[in-house]
């Protein structure tokens, strides 16, 4: 008995190290987002001294118009630039964003403003995008407009303006930036989340940037 | 060509897909099933009767639902419900039923090669095969081998057979008759088989009870259905707690019925000798 079991407590030791072993595993993205933190303190992509945030007046899906910088003034806003046809990275970002604002309660939430700016006007209608939205968060505030104007305003965030196909076809995907634009109150900083963000990242981040520039 | 399920990033549709890997996988060992059958006949062992050959194949047909599309696909890249019903399959269903559906020849022959035997004792002894079994189930639903491991091919191939041979290794010596472990009566496998509910434990609460979401592959996976990436984990979680209880008590009430079979019967056959006796 004291003969053979010994090699296998070996064994069972061997295969508990090395299941500890692989809880070290980790993914490459994670190790990005966590080598970021460090650097930045922020998980998303921070750009310093950015300047104001962007100064437009869009149609809102619920009735009259949005004016980003009087609605978000003092408040942390998401800007992201979608449809609501998307297969995948639109309905992960908001869906993530969801979730968090759930997390971080109610005191976040009527501080923050989530902003979906549609690059598909054509499919996407005021109903389609209140209604889309709100299977999210009915706070979640649907804009569109002239799609001119809207890439105009991607492109002086530094976003790649849509890329839509010619009318005709009944299914089709549209080519968007995929990153979600965080301005915090203030101003002081601009974080891009990019496709990948885990919802782990925008908690943390999220409630450090609503906190930033508030009022003392 | 697609040869096995693994995550493929795009938006999910029920168009139905190909796996001939997994076909192969599976016809492979039919094929070898039917050799074994074949020459055990051939050998003048016991000939495989029409229930252990349903068995077998019963095992080999959950085996290849849980590798095949549309289960397949679902739980290499989009949910992790589906992934969990998936390892139930794999690793809790589909190997006792084989194991129990191999020729009795095969036993026999196996028990005849001492190597095979000594090699068998101790890989498949309870108390190796639990531990094995208790790093397959911890190690396979690490996020950090998930989110690695299910997004190539080769990767989703080693953990379905990481859960396949977990699974084989766990019931053998529940199941196998070789090699003979009279040490281990059926109130021990019982015992064995309630260990093995209590180690599913931890993913379960991590999974159920997490608040975040746990594997980044299913959180940035498109999304299939109407439920959140947490919904989806929570499900997938107690799907590993109820589902793999399900299993593993079914099989601690049939190993209980069983022994007090052999208890009654055995009883009642000393009972009838005494009688004579007397």
């Amino acid at each position: 008995m004291g003969r053979t079991s010994a090699p296998r407590f070996v064994v069972v030791g061997l295969l508990l190290l090395a299941g500890v072993g692989a809880c070290r595993l980790e993914a490459p993205e994670r190790e990005e987002a966590g080598r970021r933190a460090e650097e930045t303190g922020f998980r998303g992509r921070v750009i310093e001294n950015p300047g104001p945030r962007p100064d437009f007046v869009l149609n809102d899906a619920r009735g009259g118009t949005f004016d980003l910088r009087e609605e978000t003034e003092d408040r942390l806003a998401l800007l992201f630039f979608g449809y609501t046809h998307c297969p995948d990275v639109c309905p992960i970002h908001m869906s993530s964003i969801a979730e968090v604002k759930r997390d971080l309660g109610l005191e976040f939430g009527r501080s923050t403003s989530v902003i979906f700016v549609t690059v598909d006007p054509a499919r996407d209608t005021p109903e389609r995008l209140v209604s889309w939205l709100g299977g999210f968060d009915p706070e979640f505030v649907g804009l569109y407009g002239d799609p001119a104007k809207i890439d105009s305003i991607q492109l002086a965030l530094g976003l790649p303006p849509a890329m839509v196909p010619e009318a005709g076809a009944a299914a089709y995907d549209v080519g968007h930036a995929s990153a979600v634009v965080a301005f915090p109150p203030g101003d002081s900083i601009r974080v891009m989340f990019p496709h990948g963000t885990r919802q782990e990242d925008w908690r943390h981040d999220l409630a450090t940037l609503a906190a930033l520039g508030g009022s003392e | 060509m697609t040869w096995w399920c693994s995550a493929r990033g795009t938006a999910w549709d029920w168009t139905w897909q190909a796996y001939p890997g997994v076909w192969l996988f599976i016809g492979l060992l039919a094929v070898g099933y039917l050799a074994l059958a074949h020459r055990a006949a051939a050998a003048g062992d016991d000939p495989v009767d029409g229930r252990r050959r349903a068995t077998f194949f019963g095992g080999l047909a959950i085996l290849w639902l849980a590798l095949d599309w549309p289960i397949g696909a679902l739980g290499a890249g989009y949910l992790a419900s589906v992934h969990m019903v998936q390892f139930l399959m794999i690793a809790l269903l589909a190997p006792p039923l084989m194991l129990m559906g191999l020729p009795r020849g095969v036993y026999t022959r196996l028990g005849e090669r001492r190597r095979a035997v000594a090699a068998l004792r101790f890989v498949t002894h309870p108390l190796i095969a639990l531990a094995v079994f208790g790093v397959v189930v911890y190690w396979t639903h690490l996020p950090g081998v998930v989110d690695v491991l299910m997004v190539t091919q080769a990767g989703s191939f080693a953990l379905d057979l990481v859960w396949l041979l977990g699974g084989f290794v766990f019931w053998w010596p529940v199941v196998a008759p070789v090699p003979e472990r009279p040490g281990f009566p059926a109130g021990l496998k019982m015992g064995y088989l309630f260990l093995a509910t209590v180690i599913n434990t931890l993913p379960y609460a991590f999974l159920t009870f997490g608040d975040l979401p746990f594997y980044g592959l299913y959180e940035l996976a498109p999304p299939v259905s109407g439920i959140t990436t947490r919904q989806d984990q929570q499900i997938a979680g107690l799907l590993m707690k109820m589902g793999g209880g399900v299993i593993l008590w079914t099989a601690i009430t049939i190993l209980f019925f069983r022994w007090f079979q052999q208890e009654d019967a055995g009883s009642t056959e000393a009972g009838s000798t005494a009688g004579g006796a007397g």
